[in-house]
């Protein structure tokens, strides 16, 4: 009886373990089979976060790693309105307070959505902590990354800008955002039941790319400078100026004006955000004779020293009369350039024929991208072959009806610089991402050099465009200490309203390069519409001046010729002198022009007015070479002159030495190039009878 | 009136004294070993779960001093980049020229007071010789 008892209870128990056991295993059951989803998903949104990490944009630098845009972290204010609750009212005052936002936006926002809104995007820090030590709930800082580009409108138009999401826009930025941009990726962070987060996942992969670019800010602020100069002091409309490094085509500084600040570009007009050094065109006038001669001493259809009827001043083509813009006689090749005789370039081209002129001007890159790895490039204007009518080989052979972008022009001047080569010009030299540099693929490859002239046909317009600047269009081109080249152009605008060309309206410019017989660069300067003074020689030729006597010291260029007596007498006299107006080009430059960003400068304006004292800076003298006088001596002799004064000899042509460049009696550096032209002893003779006193001589 | 007789004892209670102190207990030895073998197994598992869990929690304290570390990090890479960005800004070349020309009266020089100087291999090129023109006046 007993014994029954006890075993009654312990069914008992047993059977209430089993319930108890079979509850418990039917609840995980249900919640591990049937409502695991749920839970887990509960779950993960209570102790998981997907944090989307945007990587940093990469920095852009110029050729010497100065950074001249990058990225900085800031925080930006959201919201997820549904944990705010009923307190929207409050949150959205406090904010409006803190962030200087007007509370019915904030409103607005928080009723509009109930899982994410901004509050207020890239923070300045002092509003982010403002923002945090409120500390509502519902309301979150995330880590952004902010675009800065420290050095303002330096390189504007090459850099480009951003928006407000960093996707670039123009320029470099725009032109390469794939690749400065890097890719975004999501991680996934755990959280304690406190919200602490842990395990916030690996590091970036993929990294915005640094991008370093042959653009040099120093020469970059020297061209923005005189071209900001020049603008003042003509009132140009629009301007532009490239730095190229002829034996790359490596774009050292890139300028336009009007210019505008990348890190308020919305505030910008479009007008001022274009980057005409690309995407302008214009017709070049006088220096498209370049090309015009270029391609006539290559075919050997013209020589410099011969004489054409340049007409008194005017000559039919078709029917139509073309007026010269002074009337001139007997010119020969070399003046015709040094002039500017629009009728003397009509009848070398027409010599030449239209289809052997229209193969050059192709040859030289115009009507076609020059590939310049930046985005917007025009290919310019010219029509076809077919199309041409019979006066084309005229109005080409001046510079009108053909439109050039001024990057295919600095690009085609720097094919005769450099004996003939066309370089695709491009302005970045690398991109890396991180210590490994990324192949130069696409708009980024390298194009392919193409010998557009011969190197002889080079030399003698180099000779040409030198005469330019010593006896032609361009004098105010003149540099003191190095020998340059260059050719001045005056272009008649289409008027609008009659469509025709206008008298008052021109686009002056001047290309040319220094020195000749081993040029470091090629400078053109091209202002739209100056007023007063408008000629290329009389506007554009004195900036081109100013940046090549600031440019080439700077690139260590060592000079070619004596500096002139006047200006030596200037630097050791100067507070004697009384009449310094031929050192005009050498005032500062008037900076009324450029806003005055540097506050420490702003508090010292008054103290600036008072006249202080003029610190100048003298360097010691290095030892010179100077340039033996070589005419008449045999290619031997000069080769074993030159070698003997430590000198690197260019011959060119053959027979007697005819001319050297630098000059005779010029001071130039151990191992610099002296190019030595030769020619028939009728030449010589001839070179040395101007040579002699009260012939033309050069000056320098 | 009987008598009542005494009821017989039926119980008795003996004390009986055993000594066995001098009795030794008989411990199987396999038995013991295995005892001994379970209880070391039954620590190691007990180490292990212990270790586990120390491994465990120390691994979540260890991350919440990474996420730390972390945003240090960032907070001095954050530094980092501003310093940066203020000596890009220190650096613009308007600004020098400005402060050159405003603030302290520098000017550019002319061609003929620089002078290109040929150091040779491996020297350094003297400092500039300074000329305080506005002394002699």
């Amino acid at each position: 009886m007993q014994e029954e008892k006890v075993h009654v209870r312990l069914l008992i128990v047993a059977g209430v373990a089993l319930l108890w056991m079979t509850a418990v295993f039917g609840r995980l059951g249900y919640l591990q089979l049937i409502r695991h989803s749920d839970y887990l998903a509960r779950a993960q949104r209570q102790q998981q976060r997907t944090i989307e990490i945007t990587p940093k944009r990469g920095a852009i630098y110029d050729r010497n790693m100065h950074p001249l845009a990058m990225s900085v972290p800031v925080e930006s204010a959201f919201a997820v309105p549904a944990e705010i609750g009923d307190n929207k009212i409050l949150a959205s005052r406090l904010l409006s307070n803190v962030l200087g936002i007007p509370r019915a936006v904030l409103e607005t926002r928080f009723e509009s959505s109930g899982s994410f809104v901004w509050v207020s995007r890239k923070l300045p820090p002092d509003k982010a902590e403002a923002v945090r030590a409120l500390n509502l709930k519902g309301v979150y800082l995330q880590s952004e990354n902010q675009r800065y580009y420290p050095k303002r409108e330096l390189a504007a138009h090459v850099l480009g800008f951003v928006d407000l999401d960093e996707k670039g826009l123009g320029g470099i930025e725009y032109g390469l955002d794939s690749l400065i941009r890097g890719k975004s990726e999501k991680i996934v962070v755990m959280a304690d039941a406190r919200q602490r987060w842990f395990d916030g996942g690996s590091a970036q992969k993929d990294q915005g790319a640094n991008v370093i670019l042959t653009i040099d800010e120093k020469i970059q602020y020297i061209a923005e400078r005189e071209l900001a100069a020049a603008i003042a002091k003509t009132h140009a409309m629009a301007g532009t100026v490239i730095v190229q490094n002829p034996n790359t085509g490596a774009i050292l500084a890139l300028a336009n004006w009007p210019k505008f600040n990348p890190n308020s570009a919305n505030e910008a007009k479009a007008e001022a955000r274009m980057d005409r050094a690309v995407s302008a065109i214009y017709e070049p006038g006088s220096t498209f004779k370049l090309i015009t001669l270029a391609a006539a001493l290559d075919q050997n259809l013209a020589r410099p020293d011969e004489w054409f009827n340049c007409e008194n001043g005017a000559v039919y083509i078709a029917g139509h009369r073309i007026r010269d813009h002074k009337p001139f006689g007997m010119l020969t090749v070399s003046d015709i350039l040094a002039q500017s005789s629009d009728v003397g370039a009509i009848k070398i081209a027409l010599r030449m024929g239209a289809p052997k002129f229209y193969e050059y001007i192709r040859a030289f890159g115009f009507g076609q991208q020059t590939g310049v790895d930046l985005p917007g490039e025009s290919k310019g204007i010219l029509r076809k072959l077919d199309n041409w009518s019979a006066i084309s080989i005229g109005s080409v052979s001046m510079g009108q009806e053909v439109g050039v972008t001024p990057m295919q022009l600095v690009t085609a001047v720097s094919a005769i610089a450099n004996g003939g080569t066309l370089y695709k010009p491009h302005v970045v030299a690398e991109v890396k991402r991180g210590s490994e540099s990324l192949p130069m693929t696409g708009a980024l490859a390298p194009g392919e050099p193409k010998e557009v002239i011969r190197p002889e046909t080079a030399a003698t317009l180099r000779r040409l465009m030198e005469g330019v600047l010593l006896h032609g269009t361009g004098p105010r081109a003149r540099l003191d200490g190095w020998t340059a080249a260059g050719k001045t152009g005056s272009a008649q605008k289409i008027d609008p309203a009659t469509g025709r060309y206008s008298r008052t309206q021109l686009i002056a410019s001047f290309s040319g390069f220094a020195p000749i017989n081993d040029p470091a660069v090629t400078i053109l300067v091209s202002l739209d519409s100056p007023v007063g003074e408008h000629e290329g020689g009389q506007v554009a030729a004195p900036v081109f001046k100013r940046i090549a006597e600031q440019v080439l010291p700077y690139l260590d260029v060592p000079r070619d010729v004596p500096l002139s007596p006047k200006l030596i007498q200037a630097a050791y006299h100067r507070n004697e002198m009384e009449d310094d107006s031929s050192l005009s080009d050498f005032a500062p430059v008037d900076f009324s022009a450029q806003p005055d960003q540097a506050p420490a400068a702003q508090n010292s304006e008054k103290k600036a007015e008072t006249p202080k004292p003029t610190v100048t800076v003298a360097l010691d003298e290095g030892g010179d070479i100077a340039v033996p006088d070589f005419q008449g001596k045999t290619m031997r002799d000069v080769t074993e002159m030159c070698l003997r004064l430590g000198l690197e000899p260019v011959l060119v042509g053959s027979g007697l030495a005819v001319d050297v460049a630098p000059a005779s009696g010029a001071k130039v550096r151990r191992g610099a190039k002296i190019t030595v032209r030769f020619g028939e002893p009728e030449a010589v003779m001839k070179a040395a009878r101007n040579a002699k006193p009260g012939g033309k001589t050069r000056n320098r | 009136m009987s008598k009542r007789k005494a009821a017989p004892m039926m119980e008795f209670r003996t004390v009986k004294r055993i000594d066995n102190s001098r009795l030794a207990r008989h411990m199987e030895p396999a038995k013991q070993k295995n005892l001994f073998k379970t209880a070391g197994l039954g620590g190691v598992v007990a180490l292990f779960f212990l270790f586990y869990i120390f491994q465990h929690f120390k691994c979540i304290d260890l991350s919440f001093q990474l996420e730390d570390l972390k945003t240090r990090r960032a907070q001095v890479a954050q530094l980092n980049s501003e310093l940066k960005l203020e000596i890009a800004n220190l650096r613009d070349p308007m600004r020098i020229d400005v402060i050159a020309r405003r603030q302290l009266g520098l000017t550019e020089p002319l061609p003929t007071q620089m002078r290109e100087y040929e150091a040779a291999a491996g020297e350094q090129v003297a400092v500039a010789r300074f000329v305080r023109r506005g002394q002699q006046r």
